[in-house]
């Protein structure tokens, strides 16, 4: 029972260690600037916001740039730094991965039975 | 006992593929310009009963939005381990994603059915936006999707 007990506790802890390594930002809640300073930041950068909310550990902005051009962004939640920028017309610029942008997804061998002998699948995008 | 014979013919159409020579076959996902963020999209696989053989490739790295995908996600349950190596980026409007990997003869020509279920953040979900049969005589003719594809190809 006790063996029984573990499993399901390790179980339970499973899902939200997997929500945590999809975040953009990993930063302590305590640590976290209040909604309103991440308003502030937005309007310091000449942007309209229509809404904001905590999501993948930053704060995420939506509205429209000085140019009116619909944005959505990510906040570092400490720093307030912009961390992901996307023009909603599909065009992306991650601050972070500037200049280091693979192409091709990073794959490792699949125990999935449709596979044969173990191989990767080779992923391009164009 | 229902249940076992359930999962025997399960397990059955799971290792049944693995069993079987394999080819290089290149699966090719072509995106309308919708217009939106990148989609997700999972490509996998049903056999002749319609029930869930397998995922060959999961586009989109955050799990939260899975749901989204979801006829996948009820015949899977959500189940992680369903995608567990074989998860990229999520695909842009208007390109391309191209996959190729040694498949199993035996899905082809035998009623397994290639499913694409695609999601885009804020607009409408398109489970089973594209659906072709795997046949030999179906390789190299695109396949028109309903919503966010515009054309599935598999060539081999």
């Amino acid at each position: 029972m006790k063996t029984l007990s573990i499993a399901v506790a390790a179980l339970a802890v499973l899902p939200a260690a997997g929500a945590m390594a999809g975040d953009d930002c990993h930063v302590p809640r305590g640590a976290w600037q209040p909604r309103d300073a991440a308003m502030q930041a937005a309007a310091g950068l000449g942007w309209h916001v229509e809404k904001i909310e905590a999501d993948d550990g930053c704060w995420e902005v939506k509205g429209r740039d000085a140019q009116g051009r619909r944005i959505k962004a990510k906040l570092d939640p400490a720093t307030l730094q912009v961390v992901k920028l996307r023009h909603r017309d599909g065009q992306q610029v991650r601050e972070r991965d500037r200049g280091n942008a693979p192409t091709v997804a990073p794959s490792a061998p699949s125990s999935n039975p449709l596979f044969q002998n173990g191989t990767p699948p080779v992923v391009r995008v164009n | 006992m229902k249940s076992i014979l359930a999962a025997l013919a399960l397990t059955s159409a799971l290792v049944a593929p693995s069993l079987a020579m394999a080819r290089p076959v290149t699966l090719t996902t072509t995106l309308n310009t919708y217009g939106g963020d990148g989609a997700y999209l999972v490509l996998y696989v049903t056999d002749a009963q319609g029930a869930y053989a397998g995922t060959l490739w999961m586009a989109g790295g955050k799990s939260k939005y899975y749901e989204h995908l979801s006829d996948w996600y009820r015949a899977t349950g959500g189940d992680l381990a369903q995608v567990d190596g074989i998860t990229g980026a999520s695909v842009g409007a208007g390109r391309s994603l191209k996959i190729t990997l040694d498949l199993a003869d035996a899905l082809f020509d035998a009623g397994y059915t290639l499913h694409v279920d695609a999601a885009v953040e804020d607009m409408r979900d398109s489970p089973n936006d594209i659906a072709v049969p795997l046949t030999t005589a179906g390789a190299g003719k695109p396949a028109p999707g309903r919503r966010y594809v515009a054309s599935l190809r598999y060539d081999m």
